[in-house]
């Protein structure tokens, strides 16, 4: 059981939940958050990592309150506990050259400790972030310590900026047809593009075969589990 | 651990009476990673088919009030490579090693039977009872004749303990039973997931392709552990309950309902650890209440 130490909303609806002394994890992994001993919702539900400080060992959260397993978890407070599973998932892998990440609404969850970590494992490439919104921006500001380029669209198709080529490494998590769209350009100047899924879940651990995505192939792949990071040309026939 | 939980179901001898549910556990390889998977009773597989399958396309997964409805559709490897991969992988893992067998047709079962003589397992799960697929599984669990028929073939062709896995969904579940014993099932379990259903208001459509789906999860508690009460009134054979159990409490009162044994499903996918805290809490029980084992209570309702 962890403890929460912060929970708050800094716009409508979608919240930074930060949780100490939690283990850590790599950027795209993710945790199973649930209410301790819950029936209802009795499931947990998965988030990504967004932030993991090390020094006090807290990670954050940013989630968008959708229905209620997320509504529940809005209404916790500083102080409660809440039960954590994970990290779980691969997580991004780290190249060596240039990045772009394009998030879109609270698919920036992921993108955002990845920036981090793309930073840290290399002060000097360059790392252009591109984040598009429907209505308003959030934790926008937060990219800024980690990128070199910040790029913000609201309301507008965030994909139609990025230019893509081949030899950098593309990111995105967001909406389905946003991911496709960056997939399509992605596939268009063969460039590599990794995409971060999402699925419904009951495990996360891959015991279940609830959250099956098909890969082009016609395969089977676990979304929690050989996911949920795929490179866009496995899952995506574009 | 003491001698407190030893339990013995269809002849087997088990470290406790707590087993992981079919096609909750996969082969137990995904949780052997997070807990210490060597401390379960028994492990039942995946649901198994002849041939293996992809399972069903479209959504698999809905929460419901205290519950959930899936549609998996039996997604698995096949007989085969169970008995060549999976059956000794589970072996070393220290519980008792259930194979949990499904089919498409009579012939699909038996030959599926005869396979899986050559595997090193303890006791034979026959499903009977999954609702995701079409032609088949549950519909052999609906009436008795064809329980019973079912059950009698597999018997002759395999070497195992045969317990025959029941579906509620039928209007007695104690007929359905009573059939399979006197087909030659050695214990019964039960129960499989409730037929349900979900419908998208928005899209103005089924949420699952198959339409229907299984419940599972404290929803079902209730209804489950009347159906084991009632079937335990009914039968000589061991029975295994299941349905909705999340806590001690809840594996409790399905032993002294009549099951010899319990099996955890969905509340391993909300908590890894709540098989673990079960066994300890059945320990405990014991302790307080001056049992020397825990089969001492097993059907004092
Ligand atoms: C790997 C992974 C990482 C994730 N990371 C994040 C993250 O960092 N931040 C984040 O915010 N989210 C993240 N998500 C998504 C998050 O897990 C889900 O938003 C959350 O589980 C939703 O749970 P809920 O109970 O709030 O909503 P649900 O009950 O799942 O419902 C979601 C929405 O669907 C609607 N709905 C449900 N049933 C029906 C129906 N029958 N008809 C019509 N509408 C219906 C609900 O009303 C609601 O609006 C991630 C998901 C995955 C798989
Ligand atoms: C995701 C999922 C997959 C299942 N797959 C199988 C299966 O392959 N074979 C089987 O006999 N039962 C299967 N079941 C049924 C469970 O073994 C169990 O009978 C049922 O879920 C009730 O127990 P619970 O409420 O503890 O989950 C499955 C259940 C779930 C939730
Ligand atoms: S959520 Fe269970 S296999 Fe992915």
């Amino acid at each position: 059981m962890f403890t929460i130490v912060k929970n708050e909303m800094i716009a409508e609806d979608i919240y930074t939940l930060s949780l100490k002394n939690a283990p850590a994890g790599n950027a795209g992994q993710f945790f199973m958050l649930r209410v301790p001993g819950s029936a209802d919702p009795f499931l947990g539900r998965p988030l990504s990592i967004f932030d993991y400080d090390e020094d006090r060992k807290i990670v954050s959260f940013l989630y968008q309150a959708k229905g209620p397993g997320t509504q529940l978890l809005a209404s916790l407070m500083p102080g409660q506990k809440i039960e954590l599973q994970g990290p779980y998932g691969n997580g991004f892998p780290m190249p060596d050259g240039s990045v772009t990440l394009i998030g879109g609404g609270i698919g920036i969850a992921p993108l955002h400790y990845l920036t981090k970590q793309l930073r840290r494992a290399k002060p000097t490439r360059h790392i252009s972030v591109y984040l598009g919104f429907r209505e308003e921006g959030y934790m926008v500001d937060s990219f800024k310590l980690y990128c070199d380029e910040l790029h913000v669209d609201i309301g507008g198709q965030i994909t139609a900026n990025v230019g893509f080529s081949l030899g950098d490494t593309y990111f995105t998590c967001g909406p389905e047809p946003m991911m496709m769209a960056a997939a399509k350009a992605a596939r268009k100047h063969r460039a590599k593009l990794y995409v971060s899924l999402e699925s419904h879940m009951a495990c996360g651990v891959g015991a279940c075969l609830g959250c099956t995505c098909k890969t082009t192939q016609g395969a089977n792949r676990r979304v929690c589990k050989d996911g949920p990071v795929f490179l866009a040309e496995e899952v995506y026939n574009v | 651990m003491s001698e407190k939980l030893l339990t013995t179901i269809l002849g087997v001898e088990l470290k406790n009476p707590v087993i992981a549910a079919s096609g909750t556990f996969g082969f137990g390889r995904e949780y052997s990673e997070l807990i210490d998977v060597s401390r379960l009773g028994g492990i039942s597989s995946k649901g198994l088919t002849l041939k293996g399958s992809l399972g069903n396309s479209g959504r698999r997964l809905l929460e419901t009030p205290a519950g959930m409805l899936n549609s998996i559709g039996l997604e698995n490897p096949g007989v085969d490579t169970f008995v060549r991969d999976e059956a000794p992988y589970m072996r070393e893992l220290g519980p008792v090693v259930i194979a949990n067998l499904g089919g498409h047709s009579e012939q699909d079962y038996v030959e599926g039977a005869k396979m899986l003589n050559h595997a090193d397992i303890d006791i034979l799960e026959l499903n009977i009872s999954c609702p995701n697929v079409k032609e088949g599984g549950m519909a052999f669990g609906l009436i008795p004749e064809s329980a019973a028929k079912i059950t009698k073939l597999v018997k002759e062709n395999s070497r195992h303990p045969l317990l025959v896995k029941l579906s509620p969904n039928v209007t007695s579940i104690v007929e359905v039973a009573l059939a399979c014993e006197e087909a030659g099932a050695n214990g019964i379990s039960l129960v499989n997931t409730f037929l349900g259903m979900a419908i998208d208001v928005e899209k103005k459509e089924a949420v699952f392709e198959n339409v229907y789906a299984g419940l599972s999860g404290p929803a079902i508690r209730p209804i489950a552990l009347r159906m084991v009460h009632e079937v335990k009134k009914h039968v000589k054979i061991d029975v295994v309950g299941m349905g909705g159990i999340m806590n001690t409490i809840d594996a409790l009162a399905f032993l002294m309902a009549g099951a010899s044994a319990v099996q955890v499903g969905s509340a391993t996918f909300a908590n890894p650890e709540t098989m673990l805290k079960i066994i300890d809490g059945l320990e405990e029980y014991c302790q307080l209440h001056n049992l020397n084992n825990i089969s001492e209570i097993c059907g004092i309702i």
